[in-house]
């Protein structure tokens, strides 16, 4: 940690020349590389407290059998149920599901739209559209999608009144149609955010570089595909890797409109965790489900950022 | 590459205010299950919001007779609920009373060390004439009594006394009869029969109630894990369920269970099965003896001994509560006939304690019916079996629910046969 403190010599010679900047060291007292760990405790201390104790513990956790009030160590033995255990083999398949389709739908989508609402008229109004159901809560917006999406909800209403046959097999009871119908409903009250954060992107390029491609004569297309869209690159891998995380860890949405079912046929490996944990009450097993949910969010932020960032 | 750096800060500071902004909006207030409180009131940790109002009307009649009052707490989700009971009855910041469930459920809780043992009081009120004492097994873990029932409900199915006279249709006095009301329900173009799987647990509502009407020694059996899943009587009762989907009499399986009484009223559904602690949120919503009644659904096969489905809540004292001697002295009364007749007239249920009667005129008629036909009492699915097995269980009844064909039939009990066997062996483990 002591080692991030230590100011590369161009950067701080660059800080030091501005009015006001940071004070000349004086001369003959270098700083001890360990001056800086009191201001580092209390972030440790947070951290530490916050996340590596629970993590640790749930580690823990799983190698045992545990009912909420009895422990008992038992090695790996959850981890081998689970890779035979059919609903989380599934579990695991609609998360891949959800992280692709969480990356195609709502990335997409928020680029488009902001690409479109940021140069047109009234955009920003338009703009509103998309972005406010970002403001609501994951249980709002469940609460939303099931009056939509039952049976006897509102989109069957909707067939109906125009004279066609609603699916006698319902949006929510048959997989894969409940995983895509929720990827759907998040879909709604995701992109807000995606659009947000292009925008952001969008209004930090500056208007020379599009002002030069278009005296070179590039217009639509190719003025996005080779002018803009490489500026928007540090903004994509943020997206990207928020998407990437908020689609491994969906769970609200799920929660309320299906439970995970019907018989777990739509879980999420947040679900697993949780229907192991707070409804069986085998805390052992769903720790588990939690370490592995923890290491492939983890690894692939990792494998994703680390690739990414290189060459920012 | 600086205004690359800079823009990349932008936005992460914008991701970062964003996704905090998100956080927080997800956090919400947590529950108070803590502490006793001051005086002379004990505190009492539930999960029905419509039982709080009656909590303090039996604690006010407690205080009458001397004891303490109570001091209600409420966990709107079940699910939220159970789990706060299992961390804080291990904790001295456990409330001093705690409603759950009977039968295995309460087992789980009484092997854990934490609730006290209420036998002393259970044998006064089987001396008072206060509860049946042939009940106590359920209330029991290794021979000593760890809860006070709270009601005892029955299991009927309540009919829409409007739809029922304009179809022209009395409540069936057996299953073939059960069979035509149905059908010519469907004709007048109102949904026969209430079922979902969309509050998880109730799927196991119709397999319950068609078992029993089947062959309810082999529902206890079943239960007891004396039988398999996988035997010709639960085969059978999947495919009368699986009939009678098909037959178009249910609701589609993806129902809010929580419109069930507003369809109910209306009208759109003809009849739900429930447990009489239903009869509340009816009378509630402001439907009286004229709107609807409740009947006992007929045996299947002609011969078969009648049986009803009964479910008593518990109200038990936390081992670690700092007034556990003077919890336990007030549950000594909580069946006193006094204290029963406060508590039973505001919830609208049936009493454990068969001195007492309500004034409710849905709840006399089934009081009636059960005295009239003697149906053996059994066990409610819920409390019946080790809950994993139970919360698990629903699962796969729930996808029969979706797919109710006679090719599902054996691949639901086979998947339910196999999750008995690990369930009923990890129980045995643990006694």
């Amino acid at each position: 940690m002591t080692a991030t403190s230590v100011r590369p010599a161009g950067a701080g010679s660059e800080i030091a020349s501005r009015p006001g900047g940071r004070r000349p060291r004086v001369a003959g007292r270098p700083r001890p590389a360990f001056a800086a760990i009191p201001f580092l405790i209390p972030a440790l201390v947070l951290v530490g407290a916050l996340l590596l104790v629970p993590f640790v513990s749930t580690v823990y956790q799983s190698l045992t059998r545990d009912n909420g009030f009895t422990s008992t160590f038992i090695g790996f033995e959850n981890y081998s149920r689970l890779l035979q255990d059919p609903t989380f083999l599934q579990s695991l398949l609609n998360t891949v599901m959800w992280t692709v389709g969480t990356l195609i739908l709502p990335v997409g989508l928020g680029l488009l739209i902001a690409v479109f609402t940021n140069s047109m008229r009234g955009g920003r109004w338009l703009r509103l559209a998309f972005v406010l159901p970002y403001a609501m809560s994951g249980a709002a917006t469940a609460v939303i999608w099931g009056f939509i999406l039952r049976s006897d909800g509102a989109l069957n209403q909707a067939i109906a009144f125009l004279g066609f046959t609603p699916p006698a097999s319902g949006w929510l009871l048959e997989w894969p149609t409940n995983t895509l119908v929720m990827i759907l409903a998040n879909t709604w009250q995701a992109t807000g955010v995606t659009v947000i954060l292009f925008l952001v992107g969008l209004q930090s390029i500056p208007p020379e570089t599009v002002e030069a491609g278009s005296l070179d004569g590039a217009t639509g297309m190719r003025l996005f595909w080779h002018i803009v869209l490489p500026q928007l690159r540090p903004v994509t891998i943020v997206v990207i890797g928020m998407s990437i995380a908020n689609s491994l860890r969906v769970f609200d949405l799920i929660w309320l409109l299906t439970k995970g079912g019907p018989g777990g046929v739509s879980e999420t490996l947040a679900v697993t965790m949780y229907r192991q944990t707070f409804i069986i009450s085998d805390y052992g097993y769903g720790a588990a489900v939690a370490v592995v949910l923890a290491i492939i969010v983890v690894a692939s932020s990792y494998a994703y950022l680390r690739r990414q960032l290189k060459g920012v | 590459m600086i205004g690359r750096k800079s823009v990349l800060k932008r936005v992460g500071a914008t991701a970062l205010a964003l996704g905090l902004a998100a956080s927080l909006g997800a956090c919400s207030q947590g529950s108070a299950s803590t502490s006793s409180a001051g005086g002379s009131t004990l505190t009492l940790n539930g999960d029905r919001a419509d039982f709080v109002d009656a909590y303090k009307v039996a604690g006010d009649a407690l205080a009458e007779l001397g004891d303490y009052s109570i001091d209600p707490r409420n966990v709107p989700s079940t699910e939220n609920y159970q789990q706060v009971i299992r961390s804080s009855l291990q904790t001295d910041s456990t409330t001093d009373l705690v409603k759950w469930w009977n039968g295995y459920r309460l087992q789980d809780l009484a092997r854990s060390g934490g609730l006290a043992d209420l036998s002393a009081e259970w044998d006064t009120a089987v001396d008072e004439g206060w509860v049946n004492p042939d009940t106590k097994d359920s209330f029991s873990y290794d021979g000593k009594v760890y809860g006070m029932p709270m009601y005892k409900s029955y299991w009927v199915i309540f009919y829409n006394k409007k739809v029922f006279n304009d179809v022209g249709i009395t409540p069936p006095t057996t299953w073939d009869e059960f069979l035509s009301n149905n059908e010519a329900i469907k004709a007048a173009g109102v949904t026969p029969l209430f079922g979902t799987q969309e509050a998880g647990w109730t799927s196991f509502i119709w397999f319950e109630e068609i078992l029993s009407k089947l062959d309810p020694d082999f529902y206890s059996k079943l239960m007891a894990g004396e039988a398999k899943y996988t035997d010709e009587p639960a085969q059978e009762a999947l495919r009368i369920w699986g009939d009678l989907y098909a037959k178009g009499y249910f609701t589609a399986p993806d129902i809010a269970w929580d419109n069930e009484p507003a369809l109910f009223q209306e009208g759109t559904v003809a009849q739900v099965p429930m447990g009489s602690w239903r009869n509340g949120i009816f009378v509630t919503n402001g439907m009286t003896e004229d709107d609807y009644g409740a009947y006992l659904l007929p045996v299947i096969k002609e011969g078969t001994q009648p049986s009803v489905i009964t479910e008593s809540g518990v109200i038990a004292v936390a081992a670690k509560s700092a007034k556990k001697d003077e919890a336990l002295k007030t549950m000594g009364n909580w069946l006193n006939p006094e204290v029963q007749s406060a508590w039973v007239n505001q919830i609208k249920d049936t009493s454990a304690n068969p001195e007492v009667v309500t004034d409710d005129p849905t709840l006399t008629s089934i009081s009636e019916q059960v005295a009239a036909e003697k149906p053996v009492e059994l066990v409610r699915f819920w409390e019946a079996s080790p809950p994993p097995l139970i919360e698990g269980g629903v699962q796969f009844l729930a996808s029969y629910m979706v797919d109710p064909s006679e090719d599902n039939i054996m691949p639901t009990l086979e998947k339910l046969q196999d999750l008995a066997d690990s369930e009923w062996a990890k129980w045995k483990a643990a006694e």
